[in-house]
């Protein structure tokens, strides 16, 4: 399952979902404000505190912020 | 495999208040228009909290007030491309033609309201803490800074306004601006009323240091002359903006400031080529403004269009 590390009001965290989403991509949202859980693993994914938006699909390989070439490659749209 | 070639009646680049509400208005009229924008449906004000001076609201965040405009243009018929990024326009025959990463659009008229940009900091060490101390979005990064040190940059309304949010998160903000400030006085005083604030005018931050992230900041005290040490885990940098004009620049006269000439009917040279919002060159630019521009746009933009079709 696509993972994607938001915060509430996140422009660039929205217009990653809505990409997502127009690409019928099924995706979990884990808001690392909320969840001191998914701010350590977003943390430890990317190793930079507290960036958002981060898509994932293997808790390995991720996008940070909106990059449709990157997106596009780790999820082979 | 060859871009596909799409006709449509009027296309708008940028979807910020002066691009919607031109969408909005050419909906209504019942003309086939596209809005193509490749970075935040809203532009610099999907950042704003909070939006005290639009006319008819005491008090509007620009995610939501720019969610309703987009629903109204849709509404008309408008349709809202945030994915396809333009590539190249050619913009001085007819039809004009807006070529994206996915297809070729030919288009009787274009409004341009490619808007702004955040200015970056004119720093070497900008690239090195970019996202890792140096940051362009409140409301994005803001949530880093829980109990911490903060500094804004910048002495206008957003740079005002980003301090007075990120309050909620530090425990202790700078302010600092190389002159005075701009900001309305609302704004300033909200700010300097908070004891959270320290307002450090006439200074001007001149190195970033930090072992992989941001840790301190030199900052030159201009009167003075003298430079201190300052710890800061994090600067939200508001200096100004630049225009999005780099695709025009080949076809459009662009001013000094890098904007589109256009006069107050945002007409630019160019027939059926229009300049809305803050991508025209002018002397006030509101959000206000912006909505007037892409109003007077749309409606100049049917009469070209209808004469355009007698004329054929």
């Amino acid at each position: 399952m696509v993972k994607v590390y938001t915060v509430a009001g996140c422009p660039w965290c929205e217009k990653v979902k809505k990409y997502l989403a127009s690409k019928d991509v099924e995706f979990e949202e884990h808001d690392i404000e909320r969840s001191k859980e998914d701010a350590e693993a977003c943390r430890k994914l990317t190793g930079i505190e507290g960036a958002v938006p981060v898509t994932t699909i293997d808790n390995e390989n991720y996008v940070l912020d909106f990059d449709k070439e990157q997106l596009d490659k780790l999820l082979c749209l | 495999m060859a871009k596909a070639h799409v006709h449509k009646d009027v296309i708008v680049i940028g979807a910020g208040m002066a691009g919607l509400t031109a969408a909005m208005y050419v909906g209504r009229m019942n003309l086939d228009v596209l809005v193509l924008e490749s970075g935040i449906i809203g532009g610099q004000i999907a950042n704003a909290v909070s939006i005290e001076n639009y006319p008819g609201f005491v008090s509007v965040s620009g995610a939501d007030l720019i969610s309703t405009l987009q629903k109204q243009a849709e509404n008309f018929g408008a349709v809202v491309d945030e994915f396809d990024s333009i590539v190249k326009v050619t913009l001085k025959n007819n039809p004009k033609i807006v070529e994206t990463e996915e297809k070729i659009y030919e288009a009787d008229v274009v409004i341009i309201a490619s808007g702004m940009n955040r200015r970056k900091l004119p720093l070497p060490e900008e690239r090195k803490f970019s996202g890792r101390g140096v940051h362009y979005c409140e409301l994005c990064d803001g949530h880093m800074y829980q109990n911490k040190i903060i500094a804004v940059m910048g002495g206008g309304n957003a740079a005002v306004d980003a301090a007075n949010f990120l309050t909620k998160y530090a425990d202790k903000l700078y302010l600092i601006h190389r002159s005075e400030f701009r900001a309305d006085e609302v704004s300033q005083k909200r700010l300097r009323q908070n004891p959270k604030v320290e307002v450090m005018l006439q200074t001007e931050i001149k190195a970033l240091h930090g072992a992989g992230r941001l840790e301190n900041i030199d900052v030159l005290d201009k009167n003075s002359g003298t430079t201190k040490n300052l710890a800061v885990d994090g600067i939200f940098v508001n200096i100004g903006v630049v225009p999005n004009t780099e695709l025009f620049k080949d076809e459009l006269q662009l001013s000094k400031s890098g904007r589109i000439i256009a006069g107050e009917d945002c007409r630019t040279e160019i027939k059926g080529v229009f300049a809305a919002g803050d991508v025209r060159e002018k002397e006030i630019r509101q959000l206000t403004t912006a909505a007037a521009d892409g109003t007077t746009a749309a409606l100049l933009a049917e009469k070209y269009l209808s004469r355009l079709k007698e004329s054929v």
